[in-house]
């Protein structure tokens, strides 16, 4: 028996599709919600039922709690999935969804409550054991405190916004001039973004590897730790590459981490999926805790490969009381092999990662043995400018890393997408370039990196271009068009071939001709 | 020896010397030069083989775009052949004059921080253009001074617009 009838999906693009094949799968209805712009999309193709809930700018649909819970009540939904991202950690849209009788599948509103913050989340984090970087207990009140408790702790540090999230809200500051220069404006940005004011301070690890892990509880007080996720490839801290395991953890030292963490969890009540994000340094082979993600994250599908498990259905299953189906020992024997996700995005690499926005004209997409993709888009479909630029994910397994690395560059050889500018030729560069091949990075790798890449990926776009020129001008060009033509209307068995029927038609409707 | 504007599907503008020679041509970009050669068809129906700067490379066509090694592709939205002004360089034509600031993409001009008249330094951010929700900040590639701008705060801009020049 499936737990639940129906089931809204609350998102769009790459993850509202890969919730609804889980569904779909479980022997349940999925429903999809979309905006003004995501009339055509591919979710609300693939979904049984699809409600439109508003304007293109998210703020009117995505994030219209109100328009969503309406659309699950037209649709007599049982469930609502929120996805990542848009209102899946948003505790009133939680609050809202169990008001109107309908299962939140998520973590439980109250421990949603209790780390609003990410300061709510260091504290619990020092009461569970969980090690914490250097820094305020609580927010920062003024500049001058901040200024002396930048002293004390010592430059570098990390101004971040309390009530931030997905990367943005955060500033490296090295000298106090500089901290003076921030404070402000940043609590401006905060408020602006978030609502809310609230600064902190931190130290801030030195090209520090960027490591998470992966809580997973149910509502019988059972946890387990799925291992860690390597999201170390970044650019303005937000992940473009992430693999697990990561290539730097001992057994121990991942290990180590399980205990505080299911502590951690106990202390809130937690259930279903928590991701611990942390700083890992090379050197000193510390953790420090950044933020709990209260929600499925971008990056899960390489944790389901070398566990062999499905994230999404245990959520749905956990929060229709189902205890977990695996102890933390079971789960330790099921690690196998390696995994690495590459996030397609629609942008630019050659210009600062800008967005690219516009019709998918060329879709080709990698298939066999080790890759899964997971998309959002296909042939025709269009790429709107309002949302995230994430528009597919390809995941590569491997026996090991480098056989991960092997089918990874093979799978994004074979995936071609025109129409839109993607970072599918900068993971290429990436995918053979030594540091990465070693697990030598850090968080700086792709500003380190920034002169090579660009280098390579201009010379390949000129190239190109170069040849497409020649073509032209000499003619073979127009010669492979004409040649494709005649072939194609011979395999599909275009009307044109048939030239008697035409010619019949032509003379009968034709006045002039007289039998 | 002809200038050539090739546009791709995505909006990217390439400028182009081109020397077609009795087999061999020779194009020249922004920042490289390729020797591209014709060498005969490929081993299957449609695909053709060119030698660019020594490397042997398949190309194929489907559904318009240009197929390279089936690993990459290319597409031709439209290709010009533009007038070489006189006085001008190759260099000039190729990179813009010096000073000219184009637009590196498609979006809407959001502020601009100069008057025309202003000195600047260089790295001085001089305009902010949005695109797909996010701000780019245009700096100054050299000092000088604004000499003219030539777009209004909200006009749209594609890439390749001249926005200000700097002397």
């Amino acid at each position: 028996m499936p737990p639940f009838g129906k089931v809204l999906v609350a998102n769009r693009g790459e993850i509202a599709v890969r919730v609804m094949k889980a569904i779909k799968e479980m022997g349940m209805k999925a429903v999809a919600v979309y905006s003004e712009a995501d009339k055509y999309a591919l979710h609300v193709k693939y979904a049984d039922e699809a409600y439109y809930i508003g304007p293109a700018p998210s703020l009117q649909s995505y994030l219209n709690i109100q328009a969503i819970i309406d659309a699950a009540e037209k649709a007599h939904a049982d469930a609502i999935h929120p996805g990542y991202g848009f209102l899946s950690e948003n505790a009133d849209f939680a609050e809202a969804v169990v008001k109107a009788g309908i299962t939140w599948i998520g973590p439980p509103v109250d421990a949603m409550r209790a780390i609003k913050s990410k300061l709510d989340g260091k504290r619990i984090a020092k009461m569970a054991g969980v090690p914490i970087s250097p820094g305020s207990d609580g927010p920062v009140e003024s500049l001058d405190e901040a200024l002396k408790l930048a002293e004390k702790i010592g430059y570098p540090v990390m101004v971040k916004a309390a009530f931030g999230g997905g990367g943005t809200g955060i500033t490296r500051v090295d000298t106090p001039e500089q901290l003076q220069e921030t404070w402000e404006r940043n609590k401006r940005l905060a408020y602006q973004a978030f609502g809310k004011a609230d600064l902190y301070i931190e130290k801030a690890a030195i090209n520090p590897r960027h490591i998470e892990f992966q809580l997973i509880g149910d509502k019988h007080g059972n946890y387990v730790v799925a291992w860690e996720r390597e999201c170390t490839i970044q650019r303005r801290n937000q992940k473009l590459i992430e693999e697990a395991p990561s290539p730097a953890l001992k057994m121990e030292e991942r290990e180590s981490m399980f205990e505080p963490i299911i502590k951690f969890g106990q202390i809130i009540h937690y259930y279903t999926l928590g991701t611990f994000e942390t700083v890992f340094s090379d050197t000193t082979r510390e953790f420090y805790f950044l933020e709990l993600n209260k929600r499925l994250q971008v990056e899960h599908p390489i944790t389901e490969m070398i566990f062999r498990i499905d994230l999404v259905k245990l959520q749905i299953r956990i929060v229709a009381d189902e205890p977990l189906p695996f102890t933390q020992e079971e789960l330790n024997k099921r690690a196998r092999g390696h995994a690495i996700e590459y996030r397609i995005n629609a942008e630019d690499p050659l210009n600062d990662f800008t967005g690219s926005s516009g019709y998918i004209t060329y879709y080709k997409e990698p298939t066999g043995p080790g890759v899964r993709v997971d998309s959002g888009v296909t042939l025709g479909s269009y790429v709107p400018p309002f949302y995230d630029s994430l528009i597919s994910k390809l995941i590569v397994y491997g026996e090991n890393r480098a056989f991960a690395i092997q089918a990874g560059i093979r799978a994004l050889n074979d995936y071609k997408i025109g129409g839109v500018k993607t970072t599918i030729e900068l993971y290429k560069w990436i995918s053979q370039e030594e540091d990465f091949q070693k697990g030598k990075f850090s968080t700086a790798y792709i500003a380190e990196k920034r002169e090579q890449f660009l280098k390579y990926l201009k010379q390949k776009e000129e190239m190109k271009a170069a040849l497409a020129t020649v073509m032209y001008e000499r003619g073979y060009f127009k010669k492979a068009m004409q040649a494709q033509q005649t072939q194609s209307d011979k395999t599909t068995g275009s009307k044109r071939q048939s030239g008697w029927k035409a010619y019949g038609l032509m003379a009968q409707s034709s006045p002039r001709v007289l039998w | 020896m002809k200038v050539i504007r090739v546009t791709n599907d995505v909006n990217d503008v390439f400028t182009l010397a081109y020397d077609q020679r009795n087999k061999k041509d020779v194009v020249k970009a922004e920042s490289n030069e390729f020797e591209i050669e014709y060498i005969g068809p490929g081993w299957r129906d449609g695909e053709m083989l060119f030698k660019i700067n020594g490397e042997v490379h398949r190309v194929y066509v489907d559904n318009g775009y240009i197929i390279i090694d089936d690993e990459t592709l290319f597409k031709i939205d439209r290709i010009t052949e533009t007038p070489v002004e006189e006085g001008k360089s190759l260099e000039e034509v190729i990179k813009g004059k010096e000073g000219e600031i184009l637009s590196p993409m498609q979006g809407r001009i959001v502020t601009i921080r100069v008057k025309e008249g202003d000195a600047v330094t260089k790295g001085q951010p001089l305009l902010s253009i949005e695109a797909m929700k996010s701000e780019t900040v245009i700096s100054a590639p050299t000092a000088g001074t604004v000499q003219k701008i030539l777009v209004k705060p909200g006009q749209g801009v594609k890439k390749g617009d001249l926005l200000l020049i700097i002397k």
